[in-house]
């Protein structure tokens, strides 16, 4: 009559079931509001910061989102991730975070964790959140500064330790780039010291959804450099063993588990859980599939969230990728997406270079690890 | 029955969960699924005292023999003890 959800520093099983029914049935089990694009960071790597005055005029207010949150509820909403911009930049945050507890959300939050004071510490013991996933940028002021062009290193490490203290659930996620990579084993020794879990990703998308090129994203490594740096922080963050392991996997054309991506089968439609069981709402009110995603977009103040719904769902339905992943012999080993093929193609259903030539960079790198570990085992 | 803790009931996906709201966040992680029947013995904890008064709300409601409703709440009751929710 009662069955308890496992705790586990993975997804809870409870959360894949319920997104795998709310897949089947189309159900939004999940969403992301996006409460602002405004930041205290200047990253020269982000897809939605742009011009802080110009973008506060135009943020939902907390009632609407606490509207749009009661309607998503009534649908199947359970989980909530809430991110920015840095959603703590809101001064109304703490009404629009307790609105959403009271509601029976499961709430959690993405944040650069300069900001995180006294009274968000306060308001989190009170109502603790699913999880903070704290994006750490570095191991040094100098790269906060030469990457956010924000020296909060030390900040953001003392608040990573009081909030793991408190007995909060804190994730790390790292975004590596050509400013930031010399700090790798840094930012490992971090997460390990504090024992948290670290996920990281050296594949940034073209900031499409900001006016941004096609295919371009001038603070990210070269396709080949982005696939060598994934592999280096997966070898950096297993065991030899595990290295070992993942390079026979690569050998034989299958999945080594080379980047972290929310992918969840290989059919020619969208792969994830974007406009099947998930939805993201902008800062400005647009209802997406996925936040990286440069879509048609659904309004849902003005439609309503059920209409709104209803159109991400049948516009994510009719993507199809590309014809040529599907039989690509390295598939196994891919981290393609209804995304990235859009925002370096401008199409669903265009081959993204950049991603096959960072998926072989990765897949030759971990190859190469693979060697120099067996050879200094011969030793 | 005295609850000691902050649930919200609430109706997902056709299935019905209590989500721990507050300090029973940090004890309680993730989420707890009910079945129809322990989803309706839930509703009636605040009206009753004994376990006795609970099987009597499930014979009302339920087509059971008594020893089949006995057995039901006090497996689910005392899964709620063990768990220290009530």
């Amino acid at each position: 009559m009662i069955e308890k959800a496992k705790n586990t520093s993975s997804e809870p099983w409870m959360s894949t079931y319920l997104h795998s029914k709310g897949n089947q049935l189309g159900l939004p089990i999940s969403g992301t509001f996006e409460l602002t694009a405004r930041c205290n960071f200047n990253c020269k790597m982000c897809y939605v910061h742009q011009n802080d005055s110009v973008n506060k005029k135009n943020e939902l207010t907390a009632d609407q989102w606490l509207s749009l949150a009661k309607e998503a509820s009534s649908k199947g909403m359970i989980f909530l991730l809430l991110t920015g911009g840095e959603p703590f930049l809101r001064s109304d945050f703490e009404e629009i975070y307790t609105g959403l507890i009271q509601m029976g959300i499961i709430v959690s939050i993405n944040t650069n964790a300069s900001l995180y004071d006294e009274n968000i510490r306060r308001l989190f013991l009170k109502y603790p959140p699913s999880r903070i996933n704290v994006t750490l940028y570095g191991g040094s002021e100098e790269t906060y500064l030469n990457l956010c062009g924000n020296a909060s290193f030390e900040r953001v490490v003392n608040n990573l330790r009081s909030m793991k203290a408190d007995g909060f659930q804190v994730k790390l996620n790292v975004s590596l780039t050509p400013y930031n990579v010399g700090d790798m084993e840094m930012i490992d020794a971090i997460s390990r010291e504090a024992e948290l879990q670290a996920k990281a990703s050296s594949y940034m998308y073209p900031p499409v959804r900001c006016g941004g090129e096609t295919g371009y994203n001038s603070a990210r490594f070269s396709a080949e450099d982005a696939g060598t740096v994934m592999a280096r922080w997966n070898a950096l963050r297993n065991t030899e063993e595990a290295t070992l392991r993942k390079a026979e996997m690569i050998l034989h054309n299958k999945s080594a588990d080379l980047t972290d991506t929310c992918m969840e089968d290989r059919q020619e439609g969208i792969r994830c859980r974007a406009g099947r069981s998930s939805f993201w709402i902008t800062w400005d009110g647009r209802m997406l599939p996925c936040g990286t995603m440069n879509i048609e977009a659904s309004y849902p103040l003005s439609s309503g969230f059920d209409k709104a719904w209803e159109e991400t769902r049948l516009r994510a339905a009719e993507i199809r990728l590309p014809k040529e992943c599907s039989v690509c012999p390295n598939r196994e080993n891919c981290a393609v997406c209804a995304s990235s093929c859009k925002c370096e193609t401008g199409r669903f259903d265009g081959k993204p270079e950049y991603i096959c030539e960072m998926m072989k960079g990765a897949r030759e790198e971990t190859v190469r690890i693979a060697e120099k570990i067996k050879k200094e085992k011969q030793k | 029955m005295k609850i000691k803790h902050k649930f919200i009931k609430r109706d997902i996906a056709g299935e019905t969960f209590l989500v721990p709201v507050g300090e029973t966040a940090m004890k309680y992680r993730g989420l707890l699924a009910l079945n129809e029947v322990g989803s309706f013995i839930w509703d009636k904890l605040p009206q009753a005292d004994t376990d006795k008064e609970i099987v009597d709300f499930v014979l009302d409601e339920y087509d059971v023999s008594l020893g089949e409703a006995e057995n039901d709440v006090s497996a689910f009751l005392g899964k709620l003890k063990d768990m220290g929710i009530i």
